[in-house]
């Protein structure tokens, strides 16, 4: 009993394009926030289910020109055990191994975590850090549209993006890491990975003798949308991380997120361990890569 | 020729495998949720959305319209009779609604989506009431009244008193006093609650249920549907899970009756896990106040205590959990002088039933915490002072609980000196540099170990039979649900009969063919039917022995069963296969055939007015000791290793002894650290996996365990109960470790990281938001 | 009525093929149209692990899987696993171990288990408890569990030797 009246696998990204191009369609690619979503209530089936997971070439990771391009399909647990990632972005395969569990690490996709627009999506903080875009398509006019937005730019509150209805998520791309860049990501919860995360933070950057340049900070679940802490790295760009730094970090970072209270935690609490971790975390970060 | 027989080999201690293990991990083993009968429909329950109300109008007028449905019920369908321990709760609610799970229509669809469909489609008018969501606002003048028949909003009071608690304080050298509070937590069986009720053209009932106690559930049930308890026949298929949420009757047993009835079909009823977070029990929530003393010689001199207890809006099981906390207050260690006092409050809330441990985790939270501080006020160790205070065998408690036997003392030595608590606690109380801090606790418990009476009988039935071929089955009262209860008395029974346990299968899911039993509670189930079930194989086996001696010409007292065999018992000469044995019993010899028959019967007596006299034949004990790094900047505990040493009289199956320890103390650690039923105005805010934490695997700390074997008289093979014991004294040993750790003691449960952090900047002066 | 989709895959080594509303998760096709009850609903949101199966090999909520998904693929229940002798190793470890109470979580921890002795048979024991994150069980504590799965990889690897 839903209004489901058209199902469509498509195997080629124009086909998935034009079936998306109406705007009508629900579209997946693992499934697993869509269909507990949907069995909430909490979102409800257009006409055309549209399953992106048939789509060829969307899924792995490839380097060139300098950049790296993941496919929007590839799974959670592609990104944890891929080679290039590992070597280039361990960040990101640091936040795969903390994401959810094997079961949905193998069938969640990293474009369905980026749709999704969690404010606590992990795999959204490390790609922030990487300085991440997100590639578009459409089907307009008869043929396919491109556009490019950055990652930080791209969500506009809980679960909503700058996605267009007709749109599909094909890749997220960064330039690839230059050998001085260091990043972590730490994620709090109770258990390793199967917890929505109460906050999480990343701090990336090209780190030499101990100053960290090009810096980028990471928020999540502490705003509308996973965020960039603009002020925190204005703390720490291109200065030596020392003691006073780290404090000083740690204290904007409390003060320039903007969490609230819900069952997960209070705002309080919230901001506590933004102040926390982020000290713990550039300690470690500016530790592990000197 | 002779031959070498092997000496007599024994069963008990071993590690046998369950005897249903092999369908459970085939997935071929039938859980209520996997049952289908021929045109069953499937039941949804409509529950109110506010937390207390009048309702004014129901009108079910388009769901009835709705194709694919078979029947929708209100309140005014149904005889209303009211249900649960304090008869309160009428399965559906007509006039008023009093809490977030009250029930108030129900539908019968040919599909579980019709009949959400059709629960959207009723429309329900209200008028708020008043609420109120804790006990002491509950008590204020003026409050609402949630029960007209309370008009104080109390249902129960228990009043509990051995000694002079005045003299108690002239003695005392010190004297501590703090409340309690403790939460709801529930029980998150993995397969949800569920019914399936189906009528006969006669108007015969067969459920298939997941209760606990089959009989009494009959007895239970019959007013409230309005069918006879002898036209009730109670199937039980296996069961995902209970730990005691299944030992009441609750509203959707009864609402799938009436529908069966309606659609004249037979129709199940399986819970969501959301609904399941939401109607089903929770363990009951309560402020506790504590006040206690003791001298300079670590003497403990008295102990008073009171409780107000939050029922929630009706009164199940959870408002008699007072009288098992009065056990642990009177009788956890020596104490000359004890006072209790109880008060059950109705309140807006959720009502709470039977949890694994039955309010004895909340009592033993606030003793072992108390039993710490007065150490340390008097300045002798956490271990000495317990030991100092701890009981021998063969005292009788001044509630008059018998300790026939008791390893106490060796519970608080082995604990202690397994985890080297002694070195341990005072090196982490030293001092410890940087944001993590270790702490180590230690915590004892004292339960009922072969059930309670608490009805005039607690006995169980057995019926036995051999049968041509010298299988044994054993038809028991007892009910397996999945603590391995079906496999320990199989060893029992094939102990005694000399047979393997191949040869033995028990029959314990059927309310027609087998003999009563009170159900499983109170860590009876191993002592009470595995003595009924010994007792029937004894009878069985005296049989045997006398044909074998009269067919063989050999006396008696020379022959033994062992292996499928008569053997002459100091050498183990096989003599006669015990099927031949049996043949010719039945078909040559006698024209007999071998079924015993016993119900047991313990020796212990129904409490009087003052709650006093020996209520269970036997006592568990056991210490506790946790081990945990507190992370004093985000408030994260860890609990990285429990040792438990439990008095369990004897180790029947050490598999299954093992699981229960394990998975209780678990348990008891989700309870300190993790669990927390969120209730926010009397709306469960959190009903789901992904904001309830149970632990994951990667969470749980090493369990160490060592049993104290002390032999119980009473006991099959020497055994106690233990089911229960494992989860009650593992929250209080973390709250000691805790304390050791961080030097801030935690009143409040459970030490979930905000809640900690909370505390810790509480006690050092910071403000918190 | 629900728009109903044709799929074709491999079930527990046959091909099968089923019609099946569009918008049904792969659980409840096993369970109600398939009449395979071996998977188990714990939660319906991927937060228990009761409904683990392997898809093409990898273990998968399947209350979180879209039926139609299923189409062309090979997919493993817990039906699946039994050799024809009976139980398979990592089965008869479970039992011998004692890592059965309940059992409602069993068939979730089979698979899951399996899919990692498949995927790591050098698994420490970290490396197994994180393996079972995903998988809920209130009954065992998990020990037993960890042990039944330690020890199924260690026979598995000793067979390989041998």
């Amino acid at each position: 009993m839903t209004s489901i009246e058209a199902y469509a696998a498509p195997e080629t990204v124009e086909d998935a394009a034009k079936l998306a191009a109406d705007g009508t369609a629900t579209i997946f690619a693992g499934g697993t926030d869509l269909m507990p979503q949907t069995k909430a209530g909490a979102k409800v089936f257009s006409q055309t289910l549209l399953n992106l997971r048939r789509v060829e070439g969307m899924r792995g990771a490839i380097e060139e020109r300098g950049e790296i391009r993941i496919g929007a399909l590839t799974t959670v647990t592609d990104v944890l055990k891929n080679e290039l990632l590992r070597a280039a972005a361990p960040v990101l395969c640091d936040a795969a191994d903390k994401f959810a569990s094997g079961q949905i690490r193998n069938s969640a996709t990293i474009g369905g975590n980026i749709c999704n627009a969690s404010p606590a999506a992990d795999m959204i903080i490390p790609l922030l850090l990487l300085g991440a875009e997100v590639e578009l398509v459409s089907w307009v006019d008869d043929e396919a549209n491109w556009r490019l937005i950055p990652l930080k730019n791209f969500f506009k509150g809980p679960g909503q993006s700058k996605l267009r209805k007709n749109e599909i998520l094909k890749a997220v791309k960064f330039r690839t890491p230059q050998t001085d860049f260091v990043a972590g990501f730490v994620k709090f919860g109770t258990r390793p990975a199967l917890d929505i995360s109460v906050v999480s933070v990343g701090i990336g950057g090209q780190l030499n003798s101990g100053v960290l340049t090009n810096a980028r900070v990471a928020f999540g679940a502490v705003a509308p949308v996973p965020m960039r802490g603009l002020e925190t790295e204005a703390v720490i760009e291109g200065k030596k991380i020392d003691d006073k730094i780290i404090k000083a970090a740690a204290s904007k970072a409390a003060a320039e997120v903007a969490p609230i209270d819900d069952v997960r935690a209070s705002a309080w609490y919230r901001r506590e361990l933004i102040q926390t971790l982020t000290g713990r975390l550039l300690r470690d970060v500016v530790q592990t890569g000197d | 020729m002779t031959q070498d027989f092997a000496p007599k080999q024994t069963l008990i201690g071993q590690r046998i495998p369950k005897l249903d293990a092999p369908s459970k991990v085939s997935g071929s083993a039938r859980y209520l949720q996997d049952i289908e009968l021929p045109g069953m429909l499937h039941g949804k329950i409509l529950r109110t959305d506010r937390i207390h109300a009048r309702i004014v109008s129901i009108d079910t007028s388009a769901a009835k319209a709705l194709p694919g449905v078979h029947a929708v019920l209100t309140a005014a369908d149904t005889p209303g009779v009211p249900l649960g321990f304090g008869q309160d709760n009428p399965p559906l609610k007509g006039d008023r609604v009093r809490c977030t799970r009250d029930e108030i229509a129900a539908v019968a669809a040919d599909t579980e989506e019709i009949a959400e469909e059709a629960l959207k489609l009723i429309e329900v008018e209200y008028e708020d009431l008043p609420a109120v969501f804790t006990t002491s606002d509950a008590l204020k003048e003026g409050a609402p009244v949630i029960h007209d028949k309370h008009p104080n909003n109390t249902p129960f009071t228990y009043d509990y008193e051995h000694g002079d608690v005045a003299k108690g304080e002239a003695e005392s050298d010190v004297i501590v006093e703090d409340t309690f509070r403790l939460h709801f937590v529930t029980h998150c069986c993995l397969g949800v609650s569920g019914i399936i009720a189906d009528f006969d053209v006669e108007g015969n009932l067969t459920l298939y249920s997941q209760t606990q106690m089959p009989f009494l559930y009959k007895r239970d049930l019959a007013p409230v549907i309005g069918v006879p308890a002898e036209k009730i026949h109670v199937i039980q298929p296996i069961i995902g899970g209970a730990f005691g949420s299944k030992l009441d009757v609750y509203p959707f047993e009864p609402i799938c009756v009436f529908l069966a009835k309606a659609a004249r079909k037979p129709v199940r009823i399986v819970f969501s896990r959301e609904e399941e977070f939401l109607a089903s029990p929770t363990r009951q929530p309560m402020e506790l106040t504590m006040r206690s003393g003791a001298m300079k010689d670590g003497t403990i001199t008295f102990r008073d205590v009171s409780t107000l207890h939050d029922n929630g809006g009706y009164t199940s099981w959870g408002a008699t959990t007072p009288f098992v906390m009065m056990q642990a207050f009177s009788s956890l260690y020596r104490i000359e002088h004890c006072r209790y006092k109880t008060t059950v409050v109705y309140t807006n809330n959720p009502y709470s039933g039977a949890f694994r441990g039955y309010g004895n985790l909340q009592a033993t939270f606030a003793i072992e915490s108390h039993m710490d501080k007065l150490a340390e006020a008097v300045g002798i160790g956490p271990l000495e002072f317990r030991t100092h205070n701890a009981q021998d065998a063969g005292e009788t408690t001044l509630q008059g609980l018998h300790l026939q036997t008791c390893g106490l003392k060796d519970c608080l030595s082995t604990a202690a000196d397994r985890s080297d608590f002694v070195t341990k606690h005072a090196a982490n109380r030293a001092g410890q540099d940087g944001p993590t801090k270790r702490g180590i606790g230690m915590a004892s418990l004292f339960h009922v170990g072969g059930g309670a009476k608490i009805y005039h009988t607690d006995g169980c039935g057995t019926i036995l039979k051999v049968d041509d071929y010298a299988k044994v089955t054993v038809l028991t009262g007892a009910s397996e649900i999945g603590q391995g209860s079906e496999t320990v008395i199989a060893m029992l029974v094939a102990e005694e009969l000399g047979v393997p346990m191949s040869k033995v299968s028990v029959i314990n899911n059927d309310s027609e063919i087998r003999p009563w039993d009170v159900g499983v509670h109170a860590s009876r189930t191993t002592f009470i039917a595995g003595n009924s079930a010994q007792r029937a194989a004894r009878k069985a086996r005296q049989k045997l022995l006398d044909a074998a001696s009269a067919k063989l010409d050999v006396a008696v007292g020379d022959l033994d069963l062992r292996d499928g065999q008569v053997v002459r018992s100091k050498t183990g000469e096989q003599l006669l296969d015990l099927g031949k044995l049996l043949r010719a019993l039945h078909f040559r010899e006698k024209n007999e055939i071998v079924v015993t028959s016993e119900y047991y019967e313990p020796p212990s007596v129904m409490q009087d007015r003052e709650f006093k006299g020996n209520v269970s034949p036997t006592y568990a004990f056991a210490t506790q000791v946790a081990e945990l790094e507190v992370d004093v900047e985000t408030g994260m505990v860890n609990v990285f290793k429990v040792t438990a040493a439990h008095d369990v009289g004897r180790v029947i199956n050490a598999l299954g002894i093992e699981g229960q320890v394990e998975g209780g103390v678990i348990m008891g650690v989700g309870y300190a650290t993790r669990e927390h039923l969120l209730v926010d105005d009397g709306y469960v805010t959190n009903p789901s996996f992904r904001d309830y934490k149970i632990l994951t695997a990667p969470e749980i700390p090493e369990v160490d365990f060592a049993f104290i074997e002390t032999m119980d008289p009473e006991g099959p093979a020497g055994a106690k109960g233990i089911g229960e014991a494992p989860a009650i004294c593992t929250a209080a040993a973390i709250a000691n470790a805790f304390y050791n750790a961080t030097g801030v003691r935690m009143y409040e449960l459970p030490f979930t990281p905000e809640r900690v952090l909370r505390a810790l900047k509480t006690a050092a002066g910071e403000q918190v938001g | 009525m629900s728009f109903k989709q044709e799929i074709s895959f491999t079930l527990n080594g046959d091909l099968t093929t089923a019609s099946i509303p569009v918008h049904m998760d792969t659980l409840t096709m096993l369970r109600d149209v398939l009449q395979l009850t071996g998977t188990k609903l714990g939660c319906g949101e991927g937060e228990c692990g009761a409904c683990t199966i392997l898809v093409d090999g990898a273990a998968t909520n399947s209350c979180l899987m879209f039926a139609v998904d299923c189409d062309g693929r090979d997919i493993q229940t817990i039906e699946g696993v039994q050799t024809e002798d009976g139980l398979d190793l990592l089965q008869k470890e479970f039992v011998e171990k004692g890592a059965v109470q309940c059992g409602f979580c069993t068939p979730g921890l089979v698979m899951q288990g399996t899919a990692m002795l498949n995927e790591n048979p050098g698994m420490s024991e970290d490396e197994i408890k994180r393996g079972l994150e995903g998988n809920l069980c209130r009954c065992t504590g998990y020990t037993k569990v960890i042990d039944a799965t330690a020890s199924a990889m260690a026979k598995t690897r000793g067979e390989g030797q041998g």
